[in-house]
């Protein structure tokens, strides 16, 4: 068989003398998109992912999850919800999953399994309904994860400034509370690279 | 054991997807039997396919380390082994290059905790390899690494 693994590989990356043969998984990272019901979300993975976002579903009970203890399963309440993602590829060892997340509380569980091993998350704001991301700010504010609230200008209007809707969220001095167009790739990717720069700060502090 | 010729199989679709009499769900049952006694928990009668089906049952996770990002790799010469439509699909799938829990969930409409189960199984059956990072933090280096990924494009 002439069958090449490695052909279907991205061409024209460097692949460093010595580093893992190409056949190795690449070390997946995650960034967390999260927000109200229609903020842009979607629009946010799909403008920043090399593939069209894709979509999966899980089935999300409200008790128990992880837990072997079957003998309550028909306590259990189960929602399906559906997660949009992409993904980019930094190099042959690297790759970004952006997973777009609904920002309902009931889904706190599935959020768990979500944030475990993220770098950090973009919570989108549209300023006319600034209260659907509440759930979402109190989760990360919570776990501690790094987050920035990126307001969505849809079409480069904001119903409250910037200073309102940090006021709004009361929001800790140093989350970065800044607007972004999800319509937009170099948009979306400067946003990103704020919440990055949330998470190195993190894993800088934690390091040392 | 007899196998059929293989040029008379039908070529088995990229897709398996649902198994068409659990696409609608249980609204559409044709059983005969009806529970009189006790009503079914509330928890069955949601519209959704019956994702127990497929894994034989079991509703946890096989590992709780495999996550949505989770890599997962084909073995090479891994033994031939008798797999289901479902495990079939995501063998096949792996073929082209690593991928993750979530993409093998959304290429092949199966939900996410049946892929960790059924990825799962098919890593003690030593069909797949499942690369589990052990450190849950993050570490600077590589957030710098993705950073410079990212400022890279435009």
């Amino acid at each position: 068989m002439d069958f090449d693994p490695s052909a279907n590989r991205v061409v024209g990356t460097a692949r460093i003398p010595g580093a893992p043969a190409p056949k190795k998984a690449p070390v997946p990272v995650k960034i967390i998109v999260a927000g109200g019901f229609g903020v842009g979300k979607t629009t946010t993975v799909g403008a920043i992912s090399e593939i069209s976002p894709l979509t999966t579903e899980a089935e999300m009970t409200s008790e128990s999850v992880g837990i072997d203890n079957p003998g309550q399963a028909t306590m259990k309440t189960t929602t399906t919800i559906a997660m949009d993602f992409g993904v980019l590829t930094i190099d042959q060892t690297l790759k970004l999953y952006i997973f777009g997340t609904p920002g309902q509380t009931r889904f706190a569980f599935m959020w768990d399994d979500l944030v475990k091993g993220a770098l950090g998350a973009l919570v989108v704001v549209d300023t006319n309904r600034i209260d659907d991301c509440y759930p979402a700010v109190d989760y990360f504010e919570r776990l501690g994860l790094p987050f920035v609230v990126g307001v969505n200008t849809f079409n480069g209007n904001m119903a409250y400034s910037l200073d309102e809707v940090r006021w709004a969220l009361a929001v800790r001095e140093d989350v970065p509370v800044i607007s972004y167009d999800a319509r937009f790739r170099a948009s979306v990717r400067d946003a990103l690279l704020i919440v990055l720069d949330q998470a190195l700060d993190k894993a800088i502090k934690m390091k040392s | 054991m007899s196998y059929p010729d293989p040029a008379d199989e039908p070529v088995p679709p990229a897709r398996p997807g649902v198994r068409p009499f659990l696409q609608s769900g249980p609204k559409h049952s044709t059983g005969g039997y009806t529970p009189t006694g006790e009503q079914p928990p509330v928890a069955a009668q949601t519209n959704t396919l019956r994702p127990f089906v497929i894994t034989a049952g079991r509703t946890d996770g096989s590992d709780p380390d495999i996550g949505m990002e989770t890599q997962v790799t084909m073995v090479l010469g891994a033994p031939p082994s008798r797999l289901s439509p479902e495990t079939r699909a995501i063998v096949s799938l792996l073929e082209e290059s690593p991928i993750s829990i979530a993409e093998i969930s959304a290429r092949l409409r199966l939900h996410l905790g049946v892929c960790q189960i059924l990825v799962g199984d098919l890593r003690a059956a030593g069909q797949v390899d499942v690369h589990v990072i052990d450190n849950d933090t993050p570490d600077p280096e590589t957030i710098m690494r993705v950073i410079r990924g990212l400022r890279s494009i435009s």
